[in-house]
């Protein structure tokens, strides 16, 4: 091989271990991993449910496979979903929030999440999104709490460790609101875990939130009608 | 945005696009400079890693790539001057030197044989002041446009007329290098 692809070669190899350190860095310094896969999951999940008025605000489930089911009725009693949740061995901080608004990021130190870079997260191509969607679902924040459609999020407690909460923001579409009065609710998820203590939601506008997912690497977002 | 380098930084493929527009070129630039082939290669290399260092540096509209290119090997030459070859600041890479097989040796020859003139019509401008030689250089011997010369050495058109003109007079009266001088430009 003659000098000219071997400098190549190098300065290939030298790109990829700066952009692994830039990478690390993103993750420390620039928000927590989980906060910026919780603005992807938000984006990418958006789940009606439809459910009976007077029915309780929430059911949590234990399912025969060690995992729990939270399902969301109503924005309501975030309090007894965490208390519920905690009888069961789970740690959890549910925040409810209106539309266009978030928590915002960095509610505390991530250690379970992918990680990305800026361009990564911020990127339109489609096979980018692709990854970092397939990413977000393969860590194991994405194992632990994950949308599991028809208003409904499995929990996996085997996936949280000692020491870590499972953070849930759920936010509130635009055209729905919660209660018994209007009982259709539709949301959006960001869930992901934080070890150690977790600030309170500090509620704060989502800027992505006029963004719509593309349907072909979204398509949960655009569920079959009458789902 | 802090971390919105352009992509030859960032992305290997887009780097080996534009390590191949310009591995040439800048060979020749360093075999104007430099007589040994070894030194060459190595530094071919480093004015490559200097690349990524200063990639947020570049900015598409302004200016051509190969003027800011010439910039950043000129700034990755006289660096390595000061410290005299030292080891290189590739992580990974163990010290000493990289092998050079025939064929590149003969070719490094060769390109650097091609640049004897160039090299002789850099000892003729040693006694010019700094600028204006770094001026006449880039013009004359390694091709660039007024406005790129400008660019590589990040100084204003007018100032970089200004020193190639002087530069030329001074030069105007060397025997055997002043038609080369005078008409070297593009």
């Amino acid at each position: 091989m003659s000098f000219k692809e071997h400098v190549l070669m190098e300065i290939r190899t030298e790109i990829v271990a700066r952009n692994d350190a830039r990478r690390r860095r993103v993750r420390r310094h620039l928000m927590t991993a989980a906060a910026a896969t919780g603005v992807a999951v938000a984006a990418a999940v958006a789940v009606p449910v439809l459910t009976g008025g007077g029915s309780p605000a929430y059911a949590v489930t234990e399912n025969g496979d060690g995992t729990i089911t939270l399902e969301i009725k109503e924005f309501r009693d975030p309090g007894k979903v965490e208390q519920d949740l905690r009888e069961l061995g789970v740690t959890a901080d549910v925040s409810y929030l209106r539309p266009g608004t978030r928590c915002a990021p960095r509610r505390g130190r991530s250690d379970s999440g992918p990680s990305f870079s800026e361009q990564e997260i911020r990127s339109k191509d489609p096979a980018v999104r692709k990854r970092v969607r397939e990413a977000i679902e393969k860590a194991r924040d994405g194992k632990a709490v994950k949308p599991a459609g028809g208003g409904r999020v499995r929990i996996d407690p085997r996936h949280i460790r000692e020491g870590e909460t499972a953070v849930m923001e759920f936010t509130e579409n635009t055209d729905r609101t919660s209660g018994p009065e209007k009982p259709g609710v539709v949301w959006s998820f960001a869930g992901y875990l934080v070890t150690g203590p977790v600030k309170p939601c500090t509620v704060v506008p989502d800027p992505s939130w006029s963004v719509m997912p593309d349907p072909a690497t979204n398509p949960e977002a655009y569920p079959p009608p009458g789902s | 945005m802090r971390l919105r380098l352009p992509d030859i930084a960032t992305d290997p493929d887009a780097f080996e696009a534009f390590y191949r527009r310009h591995v040439d070129g800048i060979s020749s630039f360093l075999a104007r400079r430099v007589e040994d082939p070894h030194t060459v290669a190595d530094l071919v290399a480093e004015v490559f890693v200097a690349v990524l260092d200063s990639a947020h540096t570049y900015r598409p509209g302004r200016g051509s790539e190969i003027a800011w290119l010439y910039g950043v090997a000129r700034n990755t030459l006289s660096a390595e001057r000061r410290r005299a070859f030292k080891e290189t600041r590739l992580a990974g890479r163990v010290g000493g030197r990289r092998p050079l097989d025939a064929d590149d040796l003969a070719e490094l020859e060769e390109r650097i044989d091609a640049e004897a003139t160039a090299r002789r019509a850099f000892q003729a401008m040693s006694g010019l002041p700094d600028g204006d030689r770094a001026m006449l250089e880039l013009v004359v011997i390694d091709q660039l446009t007024i406005a790129e010369a400008a660019e590589a050495l990040g100084i204003r058109q007018g100032a970089a007329r200004a020193r190639l003109h002087r530069a030329r007079r001074t030069l105007r009266n060397v025997p055997g290098i002043a038609p080369f001088v005078i008409g070297g430009t593009r």
